[in-house]
């Protein structure tokens, strides 16, 4: 056998055999991935309740309308990151499951948001505020950041005073406050002991005037009813809507303003989701392997495939010169 | 069973008809095909590099599709239980046994309950755990999962300071209800812990004196008995009025060893009586049982593209050894005019 020069054909064929070579050995780059750690505080007070939002179709409750976006979010997050589940009812958030990695334990992740009930509640009062201030300060002891689902209904309605003073840091623990609810007052529906609805709640079930621990407001000696010894805070007009319910969005506008975290609807879609953590959570920033033996890969087979088009071109050539 | 990541790549297997349209070796002229032999090899060689070039753009394409074996889970038979572990959320555990604020030297019971659970999951690898807690109203942290972060993150979760109230009756009521129907051979068991107990409403009761028959579940009862109070295996004094308002505990205990399952009571006063209870009813809690392993994925993709690096090599090969059937024309014997041969 004599001695040929390889031509173009071998080249290219060889070419895509090594870098078939090179691909199965699975190369590999390095890079910088951004993780979310957060703590979902899911409010499960009683209006919570009010039917106002819609799932699949059909009218929810709020609470329904979160269990329904949580699992929808945990899955927008890349793997690696993690979640817990906490509830806030009365004036403070109760820990279920502190933060673990969300795509290992999805399964059990949804499972336990799935079996979030009302009934949870261990007192019927709503002090969203509070409670805001309490998931902050869990969320800073877990390391984590935030994402506070509420109607934002305070239940007795805020003192005079207004929303009371945030006594953290505004803005050392990141994160969200999701609305959930309609904009107009919807009613509340009632239960009794063993947990049947029986109705609504009334103008006359709920407190209707402003929590009087505080202070009384500056004003107060000018309101009429208003007397030195027997009553320091004197008579408001009273709105005797506090029996309805609907989504405060100016008021958690103003709570996430003073605590540093961000207001969105709880309608938004999971990339809208990843967008606002992206503007109001500082990521948890990992170095990770990502695979790339695609490249390679993806330039054999172009190869191979040009092999055989350079084989047609090279034969008409021939055919045509002949 | 197989699986890919980008299934829609698989498109590109057409591409693998290409080498048998195409050859991939010159073609030569010759005068006269009928005269050629058929040479039973020569064709086998055509067959084979017309596979190999075709084989080997299969395997890019199933490797650049992501072809892997996604992972499953194995059934596998151990040693272990299904446990509920249901847990006082009540403001009292926030106290040292010694009933007073934990001050670094003393930890609270909900911080030694929570250490000792988070050791006692280390030994039970093959359980199904689900958590649940109670206070005012019954609380369902985590729903029986074979995760073991997640069990970790739900027990952690305990030494948070707790809650009001302490009903009982409810929270016992909620953790029967967490045995799943299918448990097989398995053994169940509750795992009840807390540091005192109320009053279980009629109703409640009868509602767990059928609920504890159909699940067949083993009870414990570790009872965190705090200094000053009394205990639950000690009978009132004989002028004593022996109530379930003035002695809750003890009647929870008289109230579940008549709930018909097996029940045993362990009053741990400090932490290391905590440790030995639990130590005993894991234990006890050894039978048989099916759990599931997860299996992970594994990645077929650099497979893929061995393979095709070892079809390419034979191909390219085949391409270098290849010699025409005649290299060049011969010159013609004869001069043409010109006296150009």
């Amino acid at each position: 056998m004599t001695y040929r020069r390889p031509d173009a054909i071998f080249i290219l064929l060889a070419a895509a055999c090594l870098l078939a070579i090179f691909a199965a050995f699975d190369p590999r780059v390095t890079r910088e991935r951004g993780l979310r750690d957060l703590l979902f505080v899911v409010d499960v007070t009683q209006s919570m309740n009010a039917r106002d939002m819609v799932v699949d179709g059909r009218p929810a409750s709020r609470l329904d309308y979160v269990k329904a976006l949580l699992p929808a979010l945990l899955s927008a997050l890349p793997c690696g990151s993690r979640a817990g589940l906490a509830v806030f009812a009365e004036r403070r958030s109760l820990t279920f499951i502190e933060p673990v990695e969300v795509c290992e334990n999805f399964a059990p992740l949804t499972e336990s948001i799935s079996a979030l009930t009302w009934r949870m509640a261990w007192e019927g009062d709503s002090f969203v505020a509070q409670a805001v201030y309490h998931a902050l300060d869990r969320a800073r002891t877990l390391g984590v950041d935030l994402v506070f689902l509420t109607d934002g209904h305070e239940a007795p309605p805020l003192p005079y005073s207004g929303i009371p003073a945030y006594p953290g840091d505004p803005g050392q623990v990141g994160g969200l406050i999701l609305g959930v609810g309609g904009a107009s007052p919807v009613p509340i529906p009632k239960h009794d002991d063993t947990g049947r609805e029986i109705g609504f709640f009334e103008k006359d079930d709920v407190q209707q005037w402003p929590r009087r621990s505080n202070l009384p407001a500056a004003d107060a000696a000018a309101r009429p009813g208003y007397h030195p010894s027997s009553d320091l805070h004197g008579n408001v007009e009273l709105s005797w809507r506090e029996h309805l319910s609907a989504l405060q969005a100016p008021y958690l506008q103003a709570l996430g303003a003073a605590t540093g975290l961000g207001y969105f609807g709880a309608d938004l879609t999971a990339d809208a989701f990843l967008a606002a953590l992206a503007r109001h959570t500082e990521p948890r920033r990992i170095l990770a392997p990502v695979g790339m033996a695609w490249a390679p890969a993806a330039l054999a087979l172009a190869l191979a495939l040009f092999s055989y088009a350079v084989t047609v071109l090279d034969r008409r050539r021939r055919r045509l010169s002949s | 069973m197989l699986a890919f990541d980008r299934p829609w790549l698989l498109a590109l297997l057409l591409c693998a008809v290409i080498p048998f349209v195409v050859r991939m070796l010159r073609s030569s002229g010759h005068p006269r095909l009928e005269t050629t032999p058929t040479d039973p090899l020569s064709l086998s060689v055509d067959w084979g590099l017309k596979l190999t070039g075709a084989a080997a753009i299969v395997a890019l394409v199933l490797g650049l599709a992501g072809l892997h074996r996604p992972g499953g889970t194995l059934e596998r038979t151990g040693q272990g239980a299904h446990l509920v572990l249901l847990i006082d959320r009540s403001a009292s555990m926030d106290n040292t046994f010694a009933n007073r604020r934990p001050d670094g030297e003393e930890e609270s019971k909900a911080a030694a309950a929570r250490r000792l659970l988070l050791d006692f999951l280390e030994t039970r690898l093959q359980d199904r755990i689900a958590v649940a807690a109670f206070s005012t109203s019954p609380m369902l942290f985590l729903p029986m999962t074979n995760r073991r972060e997640a069990m970790r993150g739900a027990v952690s979760g305990i030494a948070e300071p707790g809650l009001s109230q302490t009903d009982v009756g409810r929270g016992l009521a909620m953790a029967f209800s967490l045995f799943e129907e299918e448990s097989g051979t398995a053994s169940r068991a509750l795992l009840l812990v807390s540091d005192g107990a109320g009053v279980i409403a009629p109703d409640v009761q009868e509602f767990l004196r059928a609920e504890a028959a159909r699940k067949a579940s083993n009870l414990y009862w570790l009872y965190l008995r705090s200094e000053g109070s009394k205990g639950i295996f000690e009978p009132p004094a004989p002028n004593e009025i022996d109530s379930p308002q003035l002695r809750p505990e003890r009647h929870l205990h008289l109230f579940l060893q008549r709930l018909g399952v097996p029940y045993r009571a362990f009053e741990a006063e400090n932490p290391e009586a905590v440790a030995e209870a639990i130590e005993e009813i894991g234990t006890l809690e050894r039978r048989p049982l099916i759990y599931r392993e997860r299996l992970p994925r594994r990645d077929l993709d650099a497979l893929a593209y061995g393979a095709a690096a070892l079809f390419l090599a034979v191909l390219s090969f085949a391409r270098l050894i290849e010699r025409p059937l005649a290299a060049k024309v011969p010159r013609p014997m004869i001069a043409g005019p010109g006296g150009r041969r």
